[in-house]
């Protein structure tokens, strides 16, 4: 079975450090993903967003990554969101009840704050 | 320390006794290669020599030039100087008598620095002991200054390397070893034996390690009859993977087999693992997902609970399906957590299968789209009709590698439990 890529990039996005995700966040790839979260928190990165909308496939593996930036960023008093739309993932989510712990937003806007108050 | 003269090395025209004489090309001073004519493709080895005494430098340094290897010798006065030049460097050559040090501190303190560095001691015609003693605490070989020809001087080295090479490929062995030997005893304690009495009742659980054995994850399963007859069963998964993963699986197993056994009712065990888990991870992020189904001493209904879990198939005459239930938070989640149970009726001829997510999130090769997931529905679709034993559960196991193209990437369980199985000769409808 070939292995996937995850391909992460920061961008900013109204003060928020974006990490888009693309690809699948599996045992193999989940590593990759906790050591950005980790190198962005101890760069100092405040108000977090990781945009999983380009996510195809999200297994425990990455759901633990994710609760651990989650707890990280809240410990060192940061904000953490997660942009997630499709489905798939969101039924994830769901069934883990991850959905009542981790802050989602349909879209990077809502993440970052722009659509509710039309942006800082 | 400063020896006297005739604990050092003999002159340096005596090393050179019985070799023909070579083109001395090179400087020969620090960091310059010593020009050989030696074969073209060896590697030229890097020796750095601790020594505090500069006459004793200069013969090492002529010894090497009568040898065809290709070698660069890097020269430390003390050994705060060699900390300093150790990268890179294939052979240490120690002197025990160095300023800064006393005996063999200096050489352990050195092997603390670079445990992967080979590292020769030089003494002195007297105390050749300490040469012995020096290879009890770290040293590859010793040299008895005065008595080294180049040859011999190269030839150390060269052992040196090799025997440490050596070494690190048994301790790489042994680590390997130890590793299979604890992924072995872990797996003993996420795969109990259930305890089931009831002869009607057909329990086969399945266990595979993720990557063709080489993930060992933090997926479990126990069952357990209790007293009264009713018959209860676990299968969880610990998000992640890894030793850590599997002890924490471990940890869940035995309380819940505890739990069971004193007879706490299902909901209070959900939330006593749950506390139990907040306890005894290591790290606040792991996370578990269970789902626990408690059947009637009747065997006509099954109560269900999913903590994050994926709910099991359940098979009646009507064929497979998966049952609908509200589940609640996976374990490690949330603080005020509660669980509600689904009860579900049981028919005649009921099978029930239990799982955990490394058997649905594989790929499906037949699927129209590029890296889908089998999914429960194509899970549905693989199950045999019929056949609840143990070579049903394989074939559906081997059905779903190969649907994935290759071993699974996550490891999987499996539990199924069935009732009224056919007669022991009869086939398997």
């Amino acid at each position: 079975m070939p292995c996937m890529e995850l391909s992460l990039a920061t961008r900013t996005v109204a003060a928020h450090t974006v990490l888009d995700v693309v690809g699948e966040v599996d045992v193999y790839t989940a590593p990759k993903l906790r050591d950005r979260l980790t190198e962005l928190l101890e760069a100092g990165t405040r108000a977090l967003v990781v945009d999983l909308s380009r996510v195809e496939f999200l297994d425990s593996t990455g759901l633990g990554v994710l609760v651990g930036g989650l707890r990280r960023s809240r410990n060192l008093g940061g904000s953490f969101g997660l942009v997630c739309g499709q489905e798939s993932l969101l039924k994830v989510f769901r069934i883990t009840a991850l959905d009542q712990v981790l802050p989602l937003y349909p879209t990077i806007e809502a993440a970052t704050g722009q659509a509710s108050d039309g942006g800082r | 320390m400063v020896r006297s003269r005739d604990a050092g090395f003999p002159p340096a025209a005596a090393g050179r006794a019985g070799l023909p004489p070579v083109p001395s090309q090179g400087a020969g001073h620090q960091g310059i290669p010593v020009q050989r004519p030696a074969p073209a493709d060896e590697r030229i080895l890097e020796v750095l020599l601790v020594e505090d005494d500069e006459g004793d430098f200069v013969i090492v340094e002529e010894l090497l030039k009568d040898v065809p290897d290709r070698v660069r010798l890097r020269w430390a006065r003390s050994l705060s100087e060699a900390r300093e030049l150790l990268d890179g460097v294939d052979c240490v050559l120690l002197d025990l008598g160095l300023p800064d040090t006393v005996g063999l501190d200096g050489l352990r303190r050195l092997h603390e620095h670079a445990v992967r560095v080979p590292i020769v001691v030089l003494t002195g015609l007297n105390d050749e002991a300490q040469g012995v003693a020096a290879m009890g605490s770290g040293a590859q070989d010793y040299l008895v200054k005065g008595t080294v020809t180049g040859r011999l001087l190269i030839r150390t080295i060269r052992y040196a390397i090799q025997r440490s090479h050596v070494d690190d490929v048994e301790s790489a062995l042994l680590e390997e070893r130890l590793r299979a030997a604890e992924n072995a005893r872990l797996e003993r304690g996420l795969l109990p034996r259930p305890i089931v009495a009831d002869p009607r009742l057909v329990v086969v659980p399945r266990y595979q390690p993720g990557g063709g054995r080489m993930l060992l994850g933090g997926d479990f399963y126990d069952v357990v009859e209790d007293a009264a007859g009713a018959v209860h069963m676990i299968i969880g998964d610990v998000a992640g993977h890894g030793p850590d993963q599997a002890a924490l699986g471990v940890a869940l197993r035995i309380a819940w087999r505890a739990l069971v056994l004193a007879g706490r009712p299902a909901a209070e065990i959900l939330a006593t693992m749950d506390r139990v888990l907040s306890h005894e991870r290591h790290e606040d992020l792991l996370f578990a997902t269970v789902c626990t189904a408690s059947i009637t001493p009747a065997r006509d209904e099954v109560s269900i609970f999913a903590a994050g879990h994926p709910p099991p198939l359940l098979a009646t005459p009507d064929g497979w399906r998966q049952i609908t239930l509200s589940g609640g938070p996976a374990l490690g989640l949330l603080d005020d957590a509660s669980w509600r149970p689904t009860r579900v009726a049981l028919p005649p001829g009921w099978r029930m299968l239990l799982f955990t997510d490394g058997l649905i999130e594989g790929l499906d090769s037949e699927a129209s789209g590029d890296r889908e997931r089998l999914g429960v529905d194509g899970l549905l679709r693989l199950l045999p009709a019929g056949a609840a034993d143990a070579e049903a559960l394989d074939a559906l196991v081997a059905a779903v590698t190969e649907r994935n193209g290759g071993p699974l990437t996550d490891d999987l369980a499996l539990l199924l439990i069935a009732a009224n199985p056919p007669a022991p000769s009869g086939g398997s409808a």
